[in-house]
């Protein structure tokens, strides 16, 4: 004889309503973005990866990391989302989290 | 980051390029973002996600040869799906969540919002369930669905959740259902008690939703480093009745609620500091007075950064002072004004200490302008203005100590409770259950 304990699952569910941008077919010719918070090496780490992508994609316009605002209370506000878009980026990286 | 992408509504595996902390250390060797370049080349060209959309809350089961081997499997199941606290808990059982939902004046599938930084879809049925396992009881469910509501709508909640400083959320509890559900704004108020067990439930339901449905993981989904008070957050009343006269409620001065309104107010609370405010030796109550407010205001005066986010609107803190210290402070003639005027002013910081400690530079990266402008103030206030200031007449019938819980507090939010109908016979239920009632004391 065995005893059944039924309970709910309390992580409750996620709703995805936005899927990830669509990947690029290549990055030759592109022009990229940074956003950054402006925290945790990003003054150091960003321009090295833009220098990394001008040297390997012949072509690839890479923006300044400065582009666009930065800092954390600025990069997930609505205004750096419309400058991004405005800039007519094809693909951005965000960084940098810890 | 996978919960702060999901909490806008994306799926959560981002495409994303991770290292050892070490490399995100001032001088630290970033050698490795050139070694490991092809997988940010790759996150932009090769990437796709795997998430695959979740259905509606399941039932987990477990079987054991008794129902405590059963109870032990259950606990040792959300541990390792990772929705405990190391404590043991009751599980959320069908039973166990519709006693609890007896409390709610809302549908069980109404959703009060989405809890950052995963984005969880908080309905009243998941507060109902973790307030099952936190040991909660029905007429516990309206304090803890307000103070849900005052989380989701507050500003910058998501980095709340997530900032390495740890902040936790201190819900102030103000009206008539504090004494009715036995909460605690007394003796031992931000600690266990079993005369008033309330405040313990509330806020270990809370940090069950921050962390099982708002994805604040240690480490994971939340860097708190150090993570203090993040067992039960900390709940509990104002004094009301230890008010002195013409003094108002905390939700009175901070919210405009009438007194007699059931009502929650959130600060999010980064740390917690005793204050010996009681005098020694020969001093007359004025002295008495005086030296224990500069003794607050010392403690008051310190280059908490992160006090930064809430230094226009929201509060540097909140300083808890004895109903006894208040109804002597007030016999000689301070008033809440004049009491928050002084500790605003007396716990300025001159700017030369602020720069010997790299503060300016802080202040200078403050998303907020009016922040930004506080730079050029010599001395440099904790806030914008005394209001900021929460002041609380709350603890133990003693004249010792008063308290100060120092904030990362955007804003400090208020939200009224609501009681269902059968809120009355939910009482008497507990008055059976927990015998004596809410002035009577065993000991």
């Amino acid at each position: 004889m065995t005893t059944k304990l039924e309970f709910y699952d309390p992580s409750g569910v996620i709703e995805v309503k936005v899927p990830h941008a669509p990947r690029l077919a290549s990055l030759e010719g592109k022009r990229i973005g940074f956003v950054s918070n402006e925290q945790w090496q990003a003054y150091r780490m960003l321009p090295m990866l833009k220098e990394l992508l001008e040297k390997d994609f012949p072509g690839v316009q890479v923006l300044p990391i400065d582009a666009f605002p930065q800092g954390n209370g600025l990069i997930g506000n609505d205004e750096t989302a419309k400058l991004v878009k405005k800039s007519g980026v094809d693909a951005v990286i965000v960084g940098n989290a810890a | 980051m996978k919960n702060a992408v999901s909490g806008v509504g994306l799926a959560p595996d981002a495409a994303m390029v991770t290292f050892p902390v070490n490399m995100f250390m001032p001088g630290s060797d970033i050698s490795a973002v050139e070694t490991r370049k092809r997988e940010f080349y790759d996150g932009l060209i090769k990437w796709k996600s795997d998430f695959v959309q979740a259905g509606s809350a399941k039932m987990l089961s477990v079987e054991g040869a008794s129902y405590e081997d059963a109870l032990t499997k259950a606990n040792n199941l959300l541990l390792t799906n990772l929705w405990g606290d190391g404590l043991p808990v009751w599980p959320g059982t069908k039973e166990r969540v519709d006693w609890i939902l007896q409390g709610s004046v809302l549908p069980r599938n109404h959703v009060l919002g989405k809890f950052p930084p995963r984005g969880g879809v908080t309905t009243v049925e998941i507060c109902a369930i973790a307030l099952a396992m936190a040991g909660g009881r029905p007429e516990y469910l309206p304090v803890l669905i307000a103070a849900v509501e005052a989380c989701l709508v507050a500003d910058g909640f998501d980095q709340l959740q997530a900032t390495s400083g740890g902040p936790f959320p201190a819900v102030i509890v103000n009206g008539p259902i504090a004494k009715q559900i036995r909460l605690n704004s007394g003796f031992g108020l931000l600690g266990p008690d079993p005369q008033r067990p309330a405040g313990a439930s509330i806020g270990r339901a809370l940090r069950m939703l921050q962390q099982n449905v708002g994805g604040a993981l240690p480490g994971v989904g939340t860097m708190a480093i150090f993570g203090a008070m993040r067992y039960t957050n900390a709940v509990f009343a104002e004094d009301e009745e230890g008010l002195p006269p013409g003094w108002q409620t905390h939700a009175q001065q901070r919210h405009g609620y009438t007194p007699g309104t059931n009502s929650v107010s959130v600060v999010f609370a980064s740390g917690v500091t005793n204050v010996r405010r009681r005098g020694a030796k020969k001093e007359s109550p004025e002295e008495d007075a005086l030296n224990g407010m500069w003794r607050m205001a010392d403690f008051m005066r310190a280059p908490n950064l992160a006090a930064l986010a809430g230094w226009e609107k929201g509060t540097p803190g909140v300083m808890m002072i004895a109903p006894i210290v208040a109804r002597r402070m007030a016999e000689i003639g301070w008033t809440q004004k004049s009491i928050r005027d002084f500790l605003w002013e007396n716990s300025r910081i001159p700017m030369a200490h602020m720069k010997r400690a790299g503060a300016p530079a802080w202040i200078d990266i403050d998303h907020n302008p009016v922040t930004r402008e506080s730079i050029n103030l010599d001395p440099w206030p904790i806030c914008q203005k005394p209001d900021n200031i929460v002041l609380v007449v709350a603890g133990g019938g003693h004249p010792t100590h008063s308290y100060w819980l120092q904030a990362h507090s955007p804003t400090v939010e208020g939200r009224v409770i609501r009681v269902p109908e059968t809120f009355e016979r939910l009482l008497t239920d507990a008055d059976r259950d927990l015998g004596c009632g809410d002035d009577v004391c065993r000991i």
